[in-house]
């Protein structure tokens, strides 16, 4: 019924169309996987579960809360109403004050306690990084 | 006084915008010969333009802080050079830059294309106008750079430091000049379009426009990476930022659509291919822009900026890329007859293969970019896409990338076959064997990293072998190919070989590991011009029982109060050694970053060597075999 | 069939783009460009008008009272057109307004607040500007309010009636 040229072109637009879902099946598979959520310290007590997912913490750095101990770097992250204790080894960026705001990435060992793989920072002194400025608007 | 010729000779080239318009679409309608008056009209609005560019810049300069930019982004007791580059270091200025390429290129494509059809010349004028006013009244009543300030204070508030660096002040310029550079591609592939033009002869000259624009972007680029890398002190030149996103997805776009031009240019097929292209890489660098200067993405690097402006570049964005679908769709008549004389093996082939890759590469960027920005507005979560998305959705797919690309310059035109090819097969094995020699020592996946890392051998190989065997056939596309197989070799080996050690450090302290001892002998304390500086001196010891002093700084600027990190790199033809520190508040702690980094110096060259081709390809008279 | 169902899928699709692109810009108010977000307050001293003594910001910002460090001079036109609005903040009774006097003749500025009355608790003298430069203020009129030492607001301008009802609000 159908020319072979006819046939041989479905089977062309048939195989983009099943390639195209594949990618966009695997994108969003990688980006349900990779994707880092961000919560304050309240919404982190307010959890029923701790998960082993990478998350972010903002909030502001607790003043008199920053402490070194030889490799770790040891500080708080409030917004004002909940707390959380972080520990983190690495690189500290240049505006990471007491008293600024912080987004720190890692990993949740429980409620109160915070292990931080990154601390971000940011290029402008006043600037308050949306998710924190959120947070604390919240309370 | 610089600021109110700035600011008036702005209106006037707005003024030439309608006076060009009005005698562009006269002349359309009644002659046959291009009126002399539109080109002039076109230069004397650039010259309005370039004279506003140079009144900010002169009033930089003086210092004049009755202007409201100056007085943002300057102040007294900066050093000249980054006066003069702060003009454009800023959201306003850099709009006017942005003007001042837009109008520039213009008049050099009216210059230049004297022998093109009359109609397809005005066409692009028109087109190019759009933007041009777009741009005209976005600048006015958004972002003047020359608002008033009465009364004049009398000193500013200063540039944020970290913008205060050689490769910075030219890193904007470079990578507008690629920006722009499609524009003229966009009003181009539209005219030619309206005027069902897109043929090879259209091909052959857009071809040298892509060239420039890419070459420029490319450097742009680089030197962006460059910054990064020894400036923010995070020890990388890539950071899979938004920001540095926006500006690698109109790279992707164009390097295809350059790839698509060159078959264009030998039969007249991927003609859609070519125009979609045209229109994306234009729109993707305005909505850089818009990306970028809007604050909507929560980037590391952010720039000051308001939501106002975010709804005009909006606006603009989407009127543009309706128009171009408008014309898309109803002008457009493709010529469907030849698509499938496509032979399986063929250079065509080859493009078109890449051609997919390239798109795959720039959805998954594009994706990664916006994510974040859809899901907050669908269900207000806040989340950031990290580079392992990036890396698990990219690396995999580069090496049937990379065999592609070194197998597909070697086919031939129209129709190909396998014979007297049996150099391919045998250089696939000696990389595969090296790879795996290099690989097998090291603890990390033995698979993924072999087949990678001989994949961009074999790119390399080849590309060397064509430099002995056709000398100067090809040549343009060699060098790029050969940059691009030296680029991804260097990275791949730039992140196995890396190794840091981070660590909190007393003065007097020592630290040790099995590759490295560190030092830190003491702190000196310095005054620069406009900054106080905390010196850090490290002895450093490393595996080879090599020694080496490393001095990095901490600055505390004075105006605004900021304090940067300064690496210390030592460069050197193999591997760079980079070290930071920074103080831990309150404590007597420094926070030391050491890093060896191989083959850094590798990666620029390398991306340099890609855009070389690029030149060379357009000083080339022949075509390409 | 075909022909037509793309493009307007495509329109489509490019406006839903922009539409969310447009919701996301709406809820971008997280930038700040306010450049004195909760900022500390600049430590300096001033000179008092019409005295011959100097005080120092300690000594001016005490307690847990709102103050509106207003920026002002005689030359100044739109600074009578704020005027009235000072005139009703000096009714409110925890905040204190403190004018600062910028670039002006001493006489000048007598005779504006004889003619205009005196919404101040307290006048500094700003002779040269530079007390302004060090709050990082653009011009006059130009008003910072400040709680617990801290800038809480900034008005670059003269105060409006929207203005004042902001004021009001946050100081209630």
């Amino acid at each position: 019924m159908y020319g072979r040229k006819v046939k041989l072109r479905f089977l062309f637009i048939l195989l983009i169309i099943l390639i195209l879902i594949l990618t966009t099946f695997l994108i969003l598979k990688s980006l349900e996987e990779n994707v880092v959520f961000f919560q304050s310290p309240s919404e982190i007590k307010a959890l029923t579960e701790i998960k082993k997912k990478k998350i972010r913490v903002g909030g502001m750095v607790k003043k008199d809360s920053i402490s070194v101990v030889s490799k770790e770097v040891k500080f708080i992250i409030t917004d004002f109403k909940n707390e959380i204790n972080v520990v983190y080894s690495g690189v500290i960026p240049n505006l990471f004050e007491e008293g600024k705001g912080v987004v720190a990435e890692g990993y949740l060992k429980d409620k109160n306690y915070f292990l931080a793989t990154k601390i971000l920072a940011k290029h402008d002194e006043n600037y308050m990084p949306p998710e924190v400025k959120a947070a604390m608007e919240e309370k | 006084m610089p600021s109110l010729i700035g600011s008036y000779s702005l209106l006037f080239g707005l003024g030439c915008s309608f006076l060009i318009i009005f005698f562009s679409i006269k002349n359309f309608k009644n002659s046959n010969l291009f009126d002399s008056k539109i080109l002039s009209f076109s230069l004397l609005q650039l010259l309005f333009v370039v004279i506003s560019f140079f009144g900010l810049i002169l009033s930089f300069v003086i210092s004049d802080f009755s202007n409201e930019t100056v007085f943002n982004h300057s102040h007294t007791t900066k050093p000249l050079f980054y006066k003069i580059s702060g003009a454009w270091g800023n959201h306003e200025g850099s709009l006017l830059l942005w003007l001042l390429v837009l109008t520039l290129f213009i008049s050099i494509f009216l210059l230049n294309t004297k022998n093109q059809l009359k109609d397809y010349r005005i066409l692009t004028l028109l087109f190019q106008q759009v933007i041009i006013i777009g741009f005209f009244i976005f600048i006015i009543k958004t972002s003047n750079p020359f608002n008033y300030i009465y009364p004049e204070p009398k000193e500013g508030l200063g540039l944020n430091p970290i913008l205060q660096d050689p490769a910075l002040a030219i890193h904007p310029p470079i990578l507008y000049l690629g920006y722009v550079g499609s524009s003229i591609i966009f009003s181009s592939a539209l005219a030619a379009m309206t005027l069902n033009w897109v043929s090879k002869e259209w091909a052959k000259h857009i071809k040298k426009w892509i060239l420039v624009s890419w070459i420029f972007l490319t450097l742009g680029i680089l030197l962006g990476s460059i910054w990064a890398y020894y400036e923010l002190g995070w020890g990388g030149f890539w950071f899979w930022d938004p920001v540095e996103n926006v500006s690698l997805m109109p790279w992707i776009a164009l390097t295809t659509l350059f790839h698509c031009v060159l078959v264009l240019e030998k039969k007249p097929i991927l003609t859609s291919w070519v125009i979609i292209l045209s229109i994306t890489t234009f729109t993707l660098s305005m909505c850089g822009t818009f990306l970028v200067r809007s604050g909507i993405l929560n980037s590391v690097h952010t720039f000051a900026n308001d939501p106002e402006r975010g709804v005009f570049i909006l606006i603009f964005l989407f009127s543009l890329i309706f128009l171009a679908l408008f014309i898309f769709f109803f002008f457009y008549k493709p010529d469907n007859v030849k698509i499938n004389s496509f032979f399986w093996l063929s250079k065509e082939t080859a493009i078109l293969v890449n051609n997919w890759f390239m798109m795959y590469f720039l959805s998954v960027i594009l994706i990664g970019t916006i994510y974040p920005i859809f899901l907050d507005v669908i269900s207000s979560e806040k989340i950031s896409v990290g580079p392992p998305f990036y890396h698990k959705l990219i690396i995999p797919f580069l090496i049937p990338f990379l065999l592609a690309m070194a197998i597909g310059p070697k086919l031939n035109w129209i129709k190909s076959d396998l014979r007297n090819k049996f150099y391919l097969f045998s250089f696939l094995i000696i990389s595969l064997i090296l790879s795996s020699l290099i690989i097998i020592n090291l603890k990390i996946d033995f698979l993924v990293n072999t087949i990678l890392i001989s994949s961009g051998f074999y790119l390399f190989f080849i590309t060397t072998r064509d430099f002995f065997v056709h000398k100067f056939q090809n040549l343009a596309q060699n060098i790029s190919h050969f940059g691009f197989s030296l680029f991804i070799l260097s990275v791949l080996f730039n992140n196995i070989f890396s190794s840091e050690i981070i660590t909190n450090l007393k003065v007097g302290e020592t630290f040790k590991s099995k590759d490295v001892i560190i030092f830190f002998e003491k702190v000196t304390k310095k005054k620069g011009q406009n900054y106080e500086t905390i010196i850090g001196k490290f002895n450093i010891v490393d595996s080879e029982n090599i020694k080496q002093t490393l001095i990095p700084e901490l600055r505390i600027y004075n105006q605004p109060n900021i304090v940067t990190s300064e690496a210390d790199i030592k460069i050197n033809l193999l591997s760079d050694k980079f070290m930071t520190m920074n103080l831990v508040q309150n404590q007597n702690y420094f926070n030391i970053r050491y890093q060896h980094k191989p083959f850094m110096i590798w990666i620029w060259a390398s991306v340099s060597i890609i855009s070389f081709g690029g030149l060379i390809s357009l000083f080339k008279k022949k075509h390409e075999v | 069939m075909k022909f037509k169902i793309i493009p307007i899928l495509s329109i489509l699709f490019f406006f839903i783009v922009f539409a969310i692109f447009f919701k996301a810009l709406q809820k971008t108010s997280f930038y700040t460009p306010n450049i004195n977000f909760e900022k500390e307050i600049p430590s300096f001293s001033a000179k008092i008008f019409k005295m011959d003594i100097e005080k120092n910001s300690e000594e001016i910002f005490i307690g847990n009272q709102f103050y509106l460090i207003n920026v002002w001079a005689s030359w100044c036109v739109p600074c009578r057109e704020e005027h009235n609005f000072l005139m009703k903040l000096k009714e409110q009774k925890n905040l204190k307004i403190i004018g600062l006097n910028y670039k002006d003749k001493e006489k000048n500025a007598s005779n504006f607040l004889r003619e205009l009355k005196n919404p101040y608790d307290q006048i500094l003298i700003d002779e040269n500007g530079t007390i302004a430069i060090e709050w990082g203020a653009y011009g006059v009129p130009e008003s910072f309010l400040i709680h617990k030492r801290k800038i809480i607001k900034k008005i670059i301008g003269p105060i409006n009636e929207n203005l004042y009802s902001e004021i009001e609000g946050i100081i209630q």
